[in-house]
């Protein structure tokens, strides 16, 4: 088992090269020079003041300098070993913007994309379990039928569209008031109101997010459910169960329902990575500082530092997931074991 | 995505062009219909702000963002009257002395003047301000380049510093007079640029590097978030991604000198909301109080009874004009005929009426309406394609092998009149011009082709003029023009800004002149005879100046546009009864 994990472990480290190589290498060919931005464009002031050419050749000075302070003038093999190198030492840079270490900005900005994800994956769950239960002991009902469709629907709706609707319809514009319409907190907000009211307050600020972050989940892990549900509905210990007597309660919430939770523990390495990319959406179109909105801001300003690290923080999540939802399996259905395969 | 980025950077420079005016009301309080009483202090300004600050740090910043909360925190030595746009002292005591060779500027404090922690403002901060400008270490190097004639400046009391630039030249008494000056005992508590001279530090002097270092980085590092100065308004706090608050400081200096008017509203409080869309339900919602609005929220989404029950909007002209501009070296666009030609065949009214949806007007030429040194006397070339048509002919276009296109012998060769318009991707307006354009040439006999370029690749396809056509803006001044950089010949070579290669020695013995004439009375005849020379020539096709919308909500008073290009909050306010916020004492 140790030695399992030990070797997955290290298998994890190549593809974690490769990701941060290719990620390196796109955001550094794509289009868009930081220093050309911070120069704004390099065209000049119009005619507010004038430059001669001798300010002109400044600017262009003052845009290598800038260049060889960032070490952009280096080769880009070169700088992608430095910042490797970095990373070792788990030195993420500065960002171009305002020379804060890319960390101080990224810890910042970690507890709410951490709890946005974490409300998302509980409501995920939370419904769809229920959901697909309901599915798979009432097989080819209308309301089965019904409820399939409805996750179907709800996964199909891009996020970013629901977003724009639900802010516009329901934000207080010229429709109903019933949430705002982005944000964390209140405009009156304060640090010394009472507790539960913060509480609330925030709440109330985090309910669109994290709904329109979840229900596209709702589909995939309900179906999931039913169909888990469903086969282990046919096996035979069931069939005893039912021939012993046992309310259909007992046989289905405690005989059938535990095995056929296991797939769902799997699907959390799916449904992670999909969340982290979905924040960079939510945070960003509810104006709500995370992460995901800090790499959104970061690709616009071409900061190749804090690109870097949310991509690389990404990665290692999304790794991460991988591995522990192997390792759990292994942990709720003894029959899967990789440590002794060789044995058997 | 690269629309934001050019307005950005574009904004970025228009601020840097307006350092000298960041402060700005004028002295005499306009009177408006509605206000009830005079006007009382309180409530909050609730705006917003499309995304973070990169700092806050005024010689280091280098946004659009963070300059508008800047000017509320720091102050200058001069700025400008917004009605007048005339200089005038705020923490100098006077407009400085220039000596008769206009290289010296000596300015006398303002006795009395504070930074909000109540330390007085005296020289040594303006000195240690064009210092920090001046360190080469220091992250500036977009806003050193203006400085660059600046050789030296010295104290010859506590309240007397003159600097002293390399050569005459108008601009620099409203560059000196738009440093902003930060407390030296606060930015350099450790004395690091004690004793070192600006001098030296222009020089980048050996011996005094490595305590410029020392200071820079400190400098760098540590206020990017924590800024003192001494403007109305005192920074509160910034929770990134959510707000950045400025709280009225009741200490201002200003409000013992009736002629600095200070501001009303108690708090500033700039909202961060990323997405447009939201921000104008905000508004509506009442979380707001004041939005720039896009055209197309101003054309359908605020208006209406229920909108106008609680909110107006406000329209001025944003400084800065969208261009296409012809490659004078170019076969085709050598003859000023061909270019004016291509003037009248271009409907700039149309596009200001269906592509800006009224929201802006045509330019005729590169000097800001409001400037004392526009011509009014010039007549835009009207949209006129017969006169365009005979112009051609005369130029020797014509339609000879019947393929419906004009064309002309050049160099021994037929060739058709056909060239290709770039400009940068992403921008809708640009291409929408583009496309009209194409349109009315294709009707007369003109092909023409457009390709649109990521910003990058554009700019530097502009800069070594691999181009026929652009199109482009540029962000205008309100201060006195200065077109040396972009119309001068000098300015061809070397990837200069004069990038369609535009040549008239007389237009460069103006130019050149211009830059040395105190007299702004001389200075404006010389600048009408620039302005019709460029009307005969057309070098660009001048198209439109925009237009900006502001939505503000009605509890405000006194709220008007300046042809400054915006509105000054620090001149609103709100009678007693109708304010909405409170700011809570903290517990003691």
């Amino acid at each position: 088992m140790a030695r399992y994990i030990l070797i997955r472990f290290l298998w994890m480290i190549p593809t974690f090269l490769g990701i941060t190589l290719i990620s390196f290498l796109i955001i550094h060919m794509a289009p868009g020079d930081p220093a050309e931005l911070m120069a704004g464009g390099g065209l000049g002031a119009g005619s507010g003041v004038g430059l001669s050419t001798e300010n002109r050749a400044a600017v262009d000075q003052a845009v290598v300098q800038w260049r060889e302070q960032f070490g952009l003038d280096r080769p880009l093999h070169e700088q992608y070993f430095v910042w490797l190198g970095h990373l070792f030492t788990l030195e993420f840079g500065e960002s171009f913007k305002d020379h804060q270490p890319v960390w101080n900005k990224m810890a910042e900005r970690l507890p709410i994309t951490i709890l946005l994800n974490v409300l998302s994956i509980l409501l995920i769950y939370l419904v769809a379990i229920p959901l697909g239960i309901y599915s798979a002991t009432h097989p080819y009902t209308a309301m089965d039928r019904l409820t399939t469709v409805g996750a179907f629907i709800l996964f199909s709706l891009p996020t970013f569209w629901v977003a724009i609707l639900a802010i516009v319809f329901l934000g207080g514009g010229d429709f109903l008031a019933v949430f705002p319409p982005g944000g964390l907190h209140a405009t009156a907000y304060s640090e010394s109101w009472p507790w539960l009211r913060r509480a609330a307050d925030l709440g109330l600020h985090l309910f669109l997010p994290v709904l329109i972050m979840s229900y596209g989940g709702f589909a995939e892990l309900s179906r999931f459910m039913r169909g888990s549900l469903l086969e282990v509905l046919t096996q035979n210990y069931i069939l005893t169960a039912r021939a012993k007597g046992l309310t259909e309660r007992v046989v289905i919430y405690k005989h059938a329902l535990r095995n056929s939770l296991v797939p769902m523990v799997t699907i959390l390495a799916g449904i992670l990575p999909a969340l982290i990319g979905g924040s960079v959406i939510i945070e960003t179109i509810f104006s709500i500082p995370g992460i995901g909105q800090l790499g959104f801001q970061a690709v616009l300003a071409r900061d190749y530092p804090v690109i870097m690290a949310v991509f690389t923080m990404g990665a290692f999540v999304t790794l991460v997931s991988i591995l522990l939802s192997d390792f759990l399996l292994t942990l709720v259905d003894p029959r899967i074991s990789f440590g002794r395969r060789s044995a058997s | 995505m690269k629309s934001l980025r050019i307005t950005v950077s574009l904004l970025a420079f228009a601020c840097l062009a307006l350092a000298g005016c960041s402060k700005s009301e004028p002295t005499a309080p306009a009177v408006t219909g509605a206000a009830s009483g005079p006007p009382v202090t309180g409530d909050w300004l609730v705006r917003h702000m499309l995304s973070d600050p990169e700092q806050l740090n005024p010689i280091t910043s280098n946004d659009a963002g963070a300059s508008s909360v800047l000017s509320y925190l720091f102050e200058t030595l001069l700025d400008r009257n917004p009605v007048t746009l005339e200089l005038r002292p705020l923490l100098a005591a006077a407009l400085p002395e220039i000596s008769a060779d206009h290289t010296t500027y000596t300015f006398r404090l303002r006795e009395g003047a504070r930074f909000s922690d109540g330390k007085p403002v005296t020289a040594e901060d303006v000195l240690f301000s064009i210092k920090a400008i001046k360190c080469q270490q220091v992250n500036a190097p977009f806003v050193r380049v203006y400085y660059q004639s600046i050789t030296d400046a010295v104290l010859l009391d506590d309240q007397t510093i003159r600097f002293t630039a390399s050569e005459p030249y108008f601009k620099n008494e409203d560059m000196l007079g738009g440093i902003s000056i930060l407390p030296r005992h606060y930015y350099d508590p450790e004395g690091h640029l004690n004793g070192v001279s600006v001098r030296q530090l222009a020089d980048d002097d050996p011996a005094v590097r490595e305590r410029a270092a020392a200071f820079a980085e400190t400098f760098n590092r540590d206020f990017f978030r924590n800024p003192v100065g001494s403007g109305p308004y005192v920074f509160n706090e910034w929770k990134t991604g959510e707000k950045v608050v400025l709280d009225r400081n009741p200490d201002y200096w200003g409000y013992a000198f009736p002629e600095i008017e200070s501001p009303y509203v108690d708090r500033m409080l700039f909202r961060i909301i990323n997405n447009p869309d939201s921000a104008l339900v905000t508004l509506k919602g009442g979380d707001l109080d004041m939005l720039g609005l896009d055209p197309l929220q101003h054309l359908r989404q605020t208006s209406g009874a229920r909108f106008e029950e609680n909110f107006a909007k406000i329209r001025y002209y944003s400084p800065g004009y969208t261009y296409l501009g012809w490659n004078n070296d170019h076969p085709i666009f050598g003859d000023p005929r061909v270019r004016r030609a291509m003037t009248m065949l271009t409907d700039r009214a149309g596009m200001v009426k269906s592509i800006l949806h009224d929201l802006g007007t045509v330019i005729n030429g590169p000097i800001y309406k409001f400037r004392p040194e526009y011509d009014d006397t010039i007549q835009p070339y009207p949209f006129d394609p017969d006169g365009a048509a005979k112009l051609l002919a005369e130029a020797g276009w014509k339609d000879t092998d019947g393929d419906g296109l004009l064309d002309k012998e050049i160099d021994g060769r037929r060739t058709p009149l056909s060239f290709e318009i770039k400009t940068n991707s992403g921008n809708d307006v640009r291409k929408r011009v583009a496309l009209a354009v194409q349109d009315s040439m294709q009707r007369h006999g003109i092909e023409v082709k457009i390709r649109e370029v990521d910003w990058t690749i554009f700019l530097d396809e502009v800069k070594n003029r691999r181009f026929d056509a652009i199109i482009l803006g540029w962000a205008m001044g309100v201060t006195e023009p200065d077109g040396y950089q972009i119309w001068h010949s000098s300015q061809i070579e070397n990837r200069g800004s004069n990038h369609i290669a535009f040549r008239n020695s007389r237009v460069d013995a103006i130019l050149e002149a211009y830059r040395g004439e105190f007299d702004p009375q001389k200075r404006t005849a010389m600048y009408r005879e620039f302005q019709r020379i460029l009307h005969e020539e057309q070098p660009y096709t001048f198209l439109f100046m925009g237009e900006s919308v502001v939505a503000y909500h009605k509890r405000f008073e006194n709220v008007e546009a300046l042809p400054i290009g915006g509105v000054v909050p620090t001149r609103w306010w709100v009678p007693k009864e109708r304010q909405r916020y409170v700011t809570e004492t903290p517990a003691p």
